[in-house]
C-alpha cells in the first residue's frame, strides 16, 4: 500500500461525498471550458463567416453600422438601398480586383406544397431572403459554389440571367422547404410603393451544396428579376468588393475616394468583425462572471468537503499519528485526496464540456444570434490541458488549509474527540 | 518475582505531572508519578475511571507531553520535544492498542496491519503481513474489512497492527474493555504470549482485577497518584 492507494480508498469509502464533490468540480470545469471554447470559437467563426462572403469591403447605403455588420451575415429587415450607378462607378476603381452587385429582399414565403397545393402547415407565413445577383461577377467572387447532386438534384444549374421565374436555392433553405430540382417555390413580395403583396411562382433549377455559411439560407435569382419583383429598378443593397491589396492604408484611400457618393458608406469587413466581436464582449464578460462564480463555488465546495472529511475522520487521523504518521505524511495524504477529487472532477468536466458543446453552441447561437454559421464553441486540446492543470492547481491550493488542520491535530485530542 | 534490576529499562518516568487548566481551575490528572517499564515485563496500571490511567499511558507512549517531570523513552528524554520529535520517539518504539480498536474502516485487515509500516517507510511484503496475522490467528481474514469482524477479531487486528513495527513496548489502554469475558481472556492471553515470545515491555490499563493478577507487576492509581 502507498499514500495514493490509501487516499483513493478513503475517497471510495465515502462514495456520496466523493461523487458530489467531483460533480461540483466537474460542473465548474465544464462551464469554464465551454466559455474558453466560446472565446476561441466565436472569433474563428466570425472570421470564417466573413471569409465565406468572398469580399473584404462592402459599399452600402448609410445607416447603422451594426446593422451593416449583420446584414450580410444573417440578412435583416428594414433594408436600405443605394443606386446601382455606384456599382458602375466603383467598378472602374484601379484598386478593385473583383466586384459584385447584390440586391437583397425579403419575400413572404407561402405555406404551400411542392406542387402549389395547400400545405398541411399551420397557416403562418415566414420570410425568405431573396438575393438578386449578377451571375458572372458573383461566381468570380465565390468560385467554391457547386451544385448538389443525387436523386432529385442531378442536372442542377444556374438560372438564365434573363429569366424571371428561375431560382437557385441554398442548401439549408432547400432542405427546410423540402425542394429539389424541378420543384415549384411560391413566394409573395410586396413591391416598393404597393400595399398588397404579389404572389410569384418560381421554378427551382438548382440546389447548392452546403457551404457552412449564410449563403446556405438564401434563394438566388437574377439581379434584374429581383429589382423588378421588388419594384426597385436600378437599386442595390450592397456592392461587394475584393481589393487587389487589402491593408489599412489601401482601405482608407479607397474609402476616401468613394465616400464622395452621397448616401453611401464603405464598410471594411475587418470593421464588421470588430463590431461583432465588440458586440459580443458584454455577453462574454457576463458568461466569464458566471464561470468565475462557478469556479469559486467549486473551490469552496472542495474545501468544505475535505474539511468535513477531516472533522469526520479526526479519530482516524489521531490513530494514524499514534501509529507513526508524521505531520507531513498526514498533510500529504489529505492533499492527495484533494488532488484526486479535483483531477477526476476536471477530467469529468472536460468530458462534459466536449459532450455538451453542441448544446452550448445551440444555446449561444440562440442567445447571440449574430449570423455566425460555423461552430461557436471550439474546444481544443491545449484548452482542455489548461483547464485540468488550472483545476488541479486551484484544488491543491484549496486543500492546503484542511490538510494543515489535519496535520496539526494532536493525536490524543483527535482520538478523544471521536469517542 | 521478577528481578527488575537485571532487566533493561525501556521507559523511565520521574515525578511526572500532567495538569489541565480550565478557567481558574487546575485539574491534576497526574501528580508526581515515578515509574519504570522493563523489557519482557507486563505492567498493569489499575485504577477506577478518572484515576489517571489513560493520561499516564498517553505520556508513556509519547502521545502527550507531561506538564512537569522527567521522562525517558528508549533512553531518549522526551521533555520539551515538539510533536514531530514525539512522532520520531513513537515510531518503532511504541505499539499502541486502543480500547475501541480504532481500525481504519476503509482498509482491509492486511492494510490496517501494514499502515504503520507505510508511515515508517519500512519495506514489507505480503508474506511479512501474513506472518503477523498468523501470530494473532487472523490469516484467513486478511482481506476482510473491519466492519466484517467481531469485536475480538478487531482487537486482534489492533494487536497485529501494534506489533507490525516490532515495538520495544506494547501499550494497551483497557484492551478487553469492549469484549465479552471469554474473548477478553483470549486476547489477554495472546498479549502475554507475544510479550514473552518477543521480550517486549507490556503496559496495560484495566480495572479488571483478574487480569491484573496475571501481570508481572501492578501499580494502582488514585486521583493521579500511585497508591500501591
Amino acid at each position: 500500500m502507498n499514500f495514493f492507494k490509501f487516499a483513493l480508498k478513503n475517497l471510495i469509502g465515502r462514495p456520496i461525498r466523493t461523487v458530489l464533490t467531483i460533480g461540483g468540480v466537474a460542473l465548474a470545469v465544464a462551464v469554464a471550458v465551454s466559455l474558453g471554447g466560446f472565446n476561441q470559437g466565436y472569433k474563428k467563426a466570425i472570421e470564417g463567416s466573413i471569409e465565406q462572403l468572398g469580399f473584404q469591403v462592402m459599399v452600402m447605403a448609410k445607416g447603422c453600422p451594426y446593422e451593416a455588420a449583420t446584414l450580410m451575415l444573417k440578412g435583416g429587415t428594414g433594408l436600405l438601398y443605394l443606386p446601382d450607378n455606384a456599382y458602375t462607378q466603383i467598378k472602374e476603381d484601379p484598386d478593385v480586383q473583383a466586384i459584385t452587385p447584390i440586391f437583397i429582399g425579403l419575400a413572404e414565403k407561402q405555406n404551400v406544397g411542392i406542387m402549389g397545393d395547400e400545405d398541411e402547415g399551420d397557416g403562418s407565413n415566414a420570410f425568405t431572403i431573396m438575393s438578386g445577383i449578377d451571375l458572372k461577377s458573383f461566381k468570380e467572387m465565390k468560385p467554391w459554389f457547386t451544385f448538389k447532386t443525387g436523386e432529385g438534384y442531378d442536372g442542377g444549374r444556374w438560372f438564365d440571367e434573363n429569366a424571371t421565374d428561375e431560382i437557385v436555392m441554398g442548401y439549408e433553405v432547400a432542405e427546410y422547404e423540402n425542394r429539389k430540382v424541378g420543384d415549384t417555390f411560391y413566394a409573395s413580395v410586396t413591391p416598393n410603393g404597393a400595399v398588397e403583396p404579389v404572389m410569384h411562382e418560381f421554378k427551382v433549377v438548382g440546389v447548392l451544396e452546403r457551404t457552412g455559411s449564410q449563403d446556405d439560407g438564401s434563394v438566388y435569382i437574377p439581379l434584374k428579376a429581383a429589382q423588378t419583383i421588388f419594384n426597385r429598378p436600378n437599386e442595390l443593397t450592397i456592392v461587394g468588393i475584393k481589393l487587389k491589396e487589402f491593408n489599412g492604408i489601401r482601405m482608407r484611400e479607397f474609402e476616401g475616394r468613394w465616400l464622395r457618393i452621397p448616401e453611401v458608406q464603405v464598410v471594411s469587413l475587418q470593421q464588421v468583425k470588430g463590431a461583432l466581436i465588440s458586440l459580443i464582449g458584454t455577453a462574454q464578460i457576463m458568461i466569464a462572471a458566471v464561470a468565475i462564480i462557478a469556479v469559486i463555488v467549486a473551490i469552496i465546495g472542495v474545501i468544505n468537503a475535505i474539511m468535513m472529511s477531516v472533522f469526520e475522520r479526526m479519530g482516524e487521523i489521531g490513530i494514524m499519528k499514534a501509529v507513526g504518521a508524521s505531520r507531513k505524511q498526514v498533510f500529504i495524504l489529505i492533499w492527495i485526496e484533494t488532488l484526486f477529487l479535483t483531477l477526476i472532477g476536471a477530467i469529468v468536466g472536460c468530458l462534459l464540456a466536449i459532450v455538451g458543446s453542441g448544446a452550448v453552441d445551440t444555446a449561444l447561437r440562440y442567445l447571440l444570434n449574430m449570423g455566425v454559421t460555423t461552430d461557436m464553441v471550439d474546444i481544443t486540446l491545449p484548452l482542455l490541458v489548461l483547464a485540468v492543470v488550472s483545476a488541479v492547481i486551484l484544488g491543491l491550493l484549496a486543500g492546503i488549509w484542511p490538510s494543515l488542520r489535519a496535520a496539526n491535530l494532536r493525536p490524543v485530542q483527535a482520538i478523544r474527540s471521536s469517542e | 518475582m521478577i528481578q527488575n534490576n537485571e532487566k533493561k529499562v525501556l521507559i523511565k518516568g520521574r515525578n511526572l505531572k500532567r495538569y489541565y487548566y480550565r478557567a481558574a481551575e487546575t485539574v491534576k490528572a497526574l501528580d508526581g508519578i515515578d515509574i519504570d517499564v522493563f523489557a519482557g515485563e507486563s505492567l498493569c496500571i489499575l485504577g477506577a475511571s478518572g484515576s489517571g490511567k489513560t493520561t499516564l499511558i498517553n505520556l508513556l507512549s509519547a502521545l502527550d507531553a507531561p506538564t512537569e517531570g522527567e521522562l525517558f523513552i528508549d533512553g531518549k528524554n522526551v521533555i520539551g520535544l515538539s510533536e514531530n520529535q514525539l512522532v520520531d520517539i513513537r515510531r518503532g518504539v511504541i505499539g499502541y492498542v486502543f480500547q475501541k480498536f480504532h481500525l481504519i474502516p476503509t482498509l482491509s485487515v492486511a492494510e490496517n496491519v501494514a499502515l504503520p509500516l507505510m508511515f515508517l517507510g519500512m519495506p514489507y511484503s505480503d508474506r511479512d503481513i501474513d506472518v503477523i496475522l498468523d501470530s494473532v490467528g487472523l490469516l484467513d481474514r486478511r482481506t476482510h474489512k473491519p466492519s466484517e469482524l467481531s469485536g475480538g477479531q478487531m482487537q486482534r487486528v489492533a494487536v497485529a497492527r501494534a506489533l507490525a513495527v516490532k515495538p520495544k513496548v506494547l501499550i494497551a489502554d483497557e484492551p478487553t474493555g469492549n469484549l465479552d469475558k471469554q474473548t477478553g481472556d483470549d486476547v489477554f492471553a495472546l498479549f502475554l504470549d507475544l510479550v514473552k515470545q518477543q521480550n517486549i515491555g507490556f503496559i496495560l490499563t484495566t480495572h479488571n482485577l483478574e487480569l491484573a493478577e496475571r501481570c508481572d507487576r501492578v501499580i494502582v492509581l488514585e486521583d493521579g497518584k500511585i497508591i500501591s
